[in-house]
């Protein structure tokens, strides 16, 4: 049996000591597994995934996730995307935690890099958007932006909140595809928050609803 | 109505009584009379009778006694008030470029969201430090270190954009959204990249637009700090106001520095609005624009 990417052991997750949003959390999630997190607004799906992330420290219990540089890719709910910067210069953003000191002091990326960075564009279908601005683009061409990074960066662990959002059926299935491809290809295990619980249980592996301050697995 | 009656029905009207008494004390004490301001009407109209009409020929005829060596052969290159006004425009220029270039590091060191506590309160405080003295008073102090010239003014005006910029640039950096700084967190990228790759670009435009002001105030404060001998064309107006007292030359002077400032103002504005208008797609200002000499790649 393959040892899990991530392991988390009876941990509450919150902001509060007192008033923790999630108890006695247990999952392990592997390598090519998609996870899919479900549950209503506020809940505190957004929390236990920065939580696994590293960006808040639980309030109690075990969490081992990886802590090397570019292990853990993490798309946040609006994606995290420099909106002021271009498609090329997001997406090479993934490829910092690799980049020798000396390119990333100097700003000038190898060819490896740039070349990993420009096929990730190309498999999100942006080859002709790469020297336009965030901005510019429609919410689905930001996420295919958001995939592209983590694409480049080739993390164990991917925790994308929300990222498919309110796009529509057929856009949100490129994306799915684009997912699954990270998953099964690459070998990155996945963990995904979505409201959506019909369209998780298409794509994900195992899903976790969270009611109330528990999570428990639900038939996919 | 009485006195009384009004005061019930206007109760705001003893705050307003109260503020102008406080005025008239205030103005007493300091000795500012009816009689003193009669008496400078009187020295108003003769400066003014001296000043008109203003003599341009500080724009056109060649000043022997430059601050600082003018080799051009055109004699209106080397008149006081063209000759005055790029030395002024030169060090405005040096004093935002150093500024911009040490500012940066700094607020990047004092924004609260990329770090340490202990650090951005130290950086934060120094910037404060720097901002206690307004640039006239540095120039005092740098004329006295090096002695009379462009080179006390560019200093004074560096620290004192350093501050003042720092400040600007800490909060527009913690202005920027959380989601990308927590997206380069979770990958694991140290401080400094996170700033300089995902903070700094997103702040750009306001930092571009920043810099831009700083230039422009530089110019306006570089004609202040010549009075004190550090250079640039208030040098020159304070000779013409004390030495020379020739207010005429002096008023074209100043008639120089308004319509300077007026077409810098108007270039800054043109340049700020590009970059700033929401509403439709404006050209982002990207790293490269900030510090031109810094390449940045795309794919």
């Amino acid at each position: 049996m393959v040892s899990p990417i991530l392991s988390v052991r009876d941990a509450s997750v919150g902001f509060e000591q007192d008033s923790p949003l999630l108890l006695d959390v247990n999952l392990d999630l592997h390598p090519g597994e998609i996870i899919g997190v479900i549950g209503r607004s506020g809940i505190g799906k957004s929390t236990l995934l920065r939580t696994v992330a590293g960006l808040i420290a639980p309030i109690s219990g075990k969490i081992t996730a990886p802590t090397g540089r570019g292990e853990i890719g993490y798309i946040p709910q609006r994606l995290g995307l420099i909106n002021h910067q271009t498609v090329g210069y997001n997406v090479m953003m993934g490829a910092l935690p690799r980049a020798p000191l000396w390119q990333t002091l100097f700003s000038l990326p190898g060819i490896e890099l740039r070349e990993s960075a420009r096929n990730a564009i190309e498999s999100v279908g942006l080859s002709d958007k790469v020297l336009d601005s965030i901005s510019q683009l429609s919410g689905g061409q930001q996420q295919r932006v958001a995939i592209a990074r983590s694409m480049v960066q080739q993390p164990m662990l991917l925790l994308a909140d929300e990222c498919l959002g309110e796009l529509d059926s057929e856009t949100a299935k490129e994306i799915i595809e684009l997912i699954q491809k990270l998953a099964k290809e690459d070998n990155i295990a996945i963990m995904i928050v979505d409201h959506n619980p019909v369209r998780v249980a298409t794509f994900c592996d195992r899903v976790l609803h969270v009611k109330g301050t528990r999570i428990e697995e639900v038939d996919v | 109505m009485n006195l009384l009656q009004l005061l019930k029905k206007r109760p705001s009207l003893i705050v307003y009584s109260g503020i102008v008494i406080l005025a008239i004390l205030i103005s007493n004490k300091l000795g500012i009379t009816i009689d003193n301001l009669g008496q400078a009407w009187g020295n108003a109209g003769i400066l003014w009778s001296e000043m008109f009409p203003p003599d341009f020929s500080v724009v056109t005829e060649r000043a022997s006694w430059t601050q600082t060596e003018c080799t051009w052969s055109a004699d209106w290159a080397c008149s006081a008030g063209i000759h005055g006004l790029l030395e002024t425009i030169e060090i405005a220029f040096l004093a935002t470029l150093f500024g911009m270039l040490l500012s940066l590091p700094l607020s990047m060191m004092a924004a609260h969201n990329l770090s340490p506590i202990w650090l951005s309160t130290i950086t934060r405080n120094v910037l404060a430090g720097l901002r206690v003295l307004p640039s006239l008073v540095w120039a005092l102090i740098f004329v006295i270190m090096f002695g009379p010239g462009p080179l006390a003014g560019v200093l004074a005006m560096t620290l004192y954009t350093v501050g003042y910029l720092g400040k600007l640039q800490y909060e527009a950096l913690e202005g920027v959204s959380r989601h990308p700084l927590e997206a380069a967190r979770a990958m694991g990228l140290p401080r400094w990249q996170i700033a300089r790759y995902f903070a700094l670009p997103e702040a750009s435009n306001a930092i571009l637009s920043q810099i831009l002001f700083m230039f422009e105030y530089n110019i306006r404060h570089g004609s202040v700090i010549g009075l004190v001998g550090a250079g640039g064309i208030g040098w020159y107006l304070n000779n013409y106001l004390g030495v020379f007292s020739r207010y005429d030359r002096a008023l074209a002077l100043i008639i120089v520095i308004y319509v300077a400032v007026v077409i810098i103002d108007q270039i800054s504005l043109s340049i700020r609005h590009r970059f700033m208008d929401s509403e439709t797609h404006a050209p982002r200002a990207r790293w490269r624009e900030i510090i031109p000499f810094f390449p940045q790649r795309e794919v």
